[in-house]
């Protein structure tokens, strides 16, 4: 290649180029996803933002690779961990789940441009939610009763 | 219907910036304006992006912290009074949420393809393409071998024109008299290390 051509010694003379030569670099080669933005206005889009944020795990091979044909994804939140398996479908999915520790909650997946879909948990903490749309996807877990239910959210990836 | 759509039009915080800018959707958003959101969301993700990827998040997670974030803050706006914090409060919630990710699984944040392939090919001739890339790499990968507090203040002083200064060493708990020193010294290791590995490419 450019043996040593590239930067000749006094490329950089002074901070103000290195900088925004940097900058440049850093915004062609790091800049936040297109549809990041779009993901976070839909995910705020809930009625009650009254929410706590669960995280999404992935372990090293799923990372990068959100939409296999089966696919299994977990996310916790504090005392909660949520497993789901995703089953494409045609052009939708079916979506197994699991509760632990188990409570007959309410599920509610939210994709981007399409009514959402829910489901209650069985008693020990099994749900499925059938035809579940490709897309931004967002699940909500309506966990507890009465005066201690409380919501909890992923963010919105693209299943 | 109507008031949404008038809204819409002309926004209470048309043509503001800044806190100015951020003062006017907060107070918009309290009262549950959803575009007011919307907008800070619009204004604020690339310095919460680079304040998540600055702190050795993957790009994944990245995305998720940063969702995270927001969703935060939208909980708790009532008890964000100052318009002038927000961006630092950002900042902080940012680092907190990506150190607690990180501790989780250590990832380095090394130039994969997968960002590699995101380094847009609109330059006309192939020929320029090609050493511009050349270049674009080596500078990357001389970034990315930099300590990490080194990257996350050259990435948030990268943004000066829209982050300010201040906010930076405040959130970064530095004296606002050393961000300049500090940051010379990062771009001093940048310049060596372009050095080193000049002949290798």
């Amino acid at each position: 290649m450019n043996e040593g051509s590239t930067f000749p010694d006094d490329t950089f003379p002074d901070d103000r180029a290195l900088l925004a030569e940097l900058g440049r670099v850093v915004d062609d080669i790091d800049a936040p996803p297109d549809d990041l933005v779009a993901r976070i206005q839909f995910a705020l889009a809930l009625e009650d933002l009254d929410v706590e944020v669960a995280q999404w795990e992935r372990s090293g091979e799923l990372a990068g690779v959100r939409s296999t044909d089966q696919d299994t994804v977990t996310f916790t939140v504090r005392d909660l961990t949520v497993m789901i398996n995703l089953t494409k479908i045609g052009k939708s999915y079916r979506i197994d789940g699991w509760l632990v520790p188990a409570g007959q909650y309410e599920v509610e997946v939210r994709v981007a441009g399409h009514d959402s879909s829910s489901t209650i948990a069985d008693d020990v903490g099994r749900f499925v939610l059938h035809e579940v749309p490709r897309g931004t996807t967002q699940i909500v877990v309506h966990v507890g009763v009465d005066s201690s239910r409380r919501t909890v959210v992923t963010p919105a990836v693209v299943l | 219907m109507t008031d949404a759509r008038t809204a819409e039009a002309n926004p209470p915080w048309e043509g503001l910036r800044g806190h100015e800018l951020y003062a006017a959707c907060m107070h918009e958003a309290r009262m549950g304006n959803r575009q007011a959101m919307d907008r800070l969301v619009t204004e604020l993700t690339p310095l919460v992006w680079q304040v998540a990827r600055g702190n050795g998040l993957d790009r994944h997670s990245a995305e998720d912290v940063v969702q995270t974030v927001w969703l935060v803050l939208f909980r708790h706006l009532d008890q964000l009074v100052d318009p002038k914090a927000l961006a630092a409060w950002l900042i902080t919630t940012t680092r907190r949420e990506a150190q607690r990710v990180g501790s989780r699984k250590q990832l380095p944040v090394p130039l994969t393809d997968e960002l590699a392939e995101t380094v847009p090919s609109t330059q006309p001739a192939p020929e320029a393409e090609v050493i511009r890339a050349d270049r674009d790499r080596q500078l990357w990968n001389a970034f990315a071998q930099l300590p990490q507090r080194c990257q996350e203040l050259l990435r948030l002083t990268v943004l000066a024109g829209r982050a300010e200064y201040r906010l930076v060493a405040d959130a970064l708990r530095m004296p606002h008299g050393s961000i300049g020193p500090t940051r010379g010294r990062c771009l001093q290791s940048m310049r060596d290390l372009l050095e080193t590995q000049g002949g290798s490419v």
